[in-house]
């Protein structure tokens, strides 16, 4: 797939499928004999999640979240909830939440002390991409495929205005 | 370890609430009758544990050796707030604790009128009968902290809070309580930081915000519905021959769920510069803190999110 509002491609389906691929073993090796859950934050980390899970050979359980903002009648920001919950009982379970980039951390917080209240036995962050310089919050990030630092990233799930979410790789955008 | 607590009128709710904020904490629940077989077994026979349970002047009687019973309790009580958390009724356990800072000391009342008619309800008795089971009840809680303590439980400068149940719920007393619980322990933990580091605690100040951006960043904070403390504390980098500080360092913003602590830089780069050099300062004087800056790209980039959201 060409696009000419892709500046260059930043790792490629092959590189992509590679980090899932290393990624699902080194998760399959540390949750091997343990109950894990797989959670998708929708709707960057579909392409990621879908990639990952099939690469690990471990008994798993796999379901998806979604937050959003919604109005709020006692707050004039309205403040960020989950739009779509979880289907699956995570209590008792180790829990690894699986996110396409984190930049400031910000959602990954909400999500982790939204899903802690669920009283998993811990809650860890598998995140296709990170930018550690614009990291805020201390997430407990325990699986990462690369360290990035630039901003106008789409594809593999990743959109700027619900677009190039389904271009098989990564690429920057000379412009959004 | 952590404990609450509560001393209470006859016919307020306060043992329902004591057993409910119990459950919800999932701490232990010690009540007057749990404390003599649990702590008295070993010292007092039937009939001592008897007057125990009767007498609050049996409590300053000599046990062989070992003090008075009252000796007895308060040390049983040190131990096992050493061990664990507990939530502790009656028994004059917030004179036992008053120096404790990491105890909440909690009363429970309601207007006579509304323990009437609790009491008339729960023991099906006449009105002039339910009056009588409540002032023996008021008297003795009283006896019982005077003789033993020497101190005045209706004295509300022993407590943290009172709770009015003729007011407040039995659910809005528990909820309220477990928030000042959790907040109370995060209060303990940094004044616990604070003398360990010498860093200068600022939690009983008001939060007010120097600029426009610190406010804009909180609604921020509070979209994503993470907990935050405005500048909670200061750290001194420099100190002149005399030991006064000469340059230190108040971060804008504490997330104690996530230990990390923020600080907005809107400004122009030359501050940014000083504020880049301080926090090197700080990073070598207090290791293993962890504080990020919000540069003014991210900020802007946060506030740009915010709008999306229609805001």
């Amino acid at each position: 797939m060409s696009d000419p509002s892709i500046k260059q491609i930043i790792y490629s389906q092959e590189t992509l499928q590679k980090k899932a691929a290393e990624l699902g073993q080194r998760i399959s090796e540390d949750y091997r004999d343990k109950e894990l859950v797989l959670i998708a934050v929708l709707k960057g980390s579909m392409y990621f999640f879908a990639d990952l899970t099939r690469e690990i050979d471990i008994p798993i359980g796999v379901d998806m979240i979604s937050i959003g903002n919604i109005p709020d009648t006692t707050s004039r920001t309205g403040i960020v909830r989950i739009t779509k919950d979880l289907d699956l009982d995570i209590t008792g379970k180790h829990v690894l939440v699986i996110e396409d980039i984190i930049r400031t951390g910000l959602t990954t917080a909400y999500l982790i002390q939204s899903l802690e209240a669920r009283k998993p036995i811990d809650v860890k962050v598998c995140t296709l991409l990170y930018n550690p310089d614009r990291l805020l919050i201390n997430v407990p990030i325990a699986y990462y495929g690369f360290e990035v630092s630039r901003s106008w990233l789409v594809g593999y799930g990743m959109d700027i205005d619900e677009k190039w979410r389904n271009l098989p790789y990564i690429g920057e955008l000379d412009h959004p | 370890m952590p404990i609450i607590t509560i001393s209470r009128q006859m016919g307020s709710l306060g043992d329902e609430i004591a057993e409910s904020l119990a459950r919800k904490l999932d701490w232990e629940l010690i009540t007057r009758s749990h404390l003599i077989d649990r702590f008295f077994a070993e010292f007092a026979d039937a009939s001592q544990r008897h007057m125990l349970n009767e007498s609050a002047k049996f409590y300053l009687t000599e046990v062989e050796g070992k003090g008075t019973y009252k000796d007895l309790l308060e040390q049983s009580l040190y131990d096992l707030a050493g061990i664990q958390s507990a939530i502790l009724v009656g028994f004059g356990s917030q004179v036992i604790f008053a120096d404790d800072a990491r105890a909440i000391h909690v009363r429970v009342i309601a207007p006579e009128r509304t323990r009437l008619n609790r009491i008339r309800k729960q023991f099906h008795v006449t009105e002039e009968e339910a009056r009588s089971i409540l002032s023996v009840a008021d008297k003795k809680h009283k006896r019982f902290v005077s003789t033993v303590f020497g101190a005045d439980l209706t004295d509300p400068a022993h407590y943290h809070i009172t709770l009015n149940t003729g007011m407040l719920s039995e659910d809005e007393c528990v909820t309220s309580l477990v928030a000042l619980q959790q907040e109370h322990e995060l209060r303990f933990r940094m004044r616990s930081e604070n003398e360990e580091s010498d860093t200068l605690d600022h939690m009983t100040e008001l939060s007010v915000f120097r600029n426009p951006s610190e406010a804009e960043f909180a609604r921020i904070l509070d979209m994503y519905q993470i907990e935050w403390k405005y500048e909670p504390k200061t750290f001194p980098v420099e100190w002149d021959a005399e030991g006064n500080i000469t340059l230190a360092f108040s971060p804008d913003f504490y997330l104690p769920k996530f230990d990390t602590y923020l600080e907005l830089t809107t400004m122009s780069q030359r501050y940014v510069t000083e504020k880049n050099r301080k926090l090197k300062k700080v990073r070598e004087l207090y290791p293993g803190i962890n504080i990020r800056i919000v540069y003014k790209k991210d900020f802007i980039s946060l506030i740009e999110r915010f709008k999306s959201f229609g805001n």
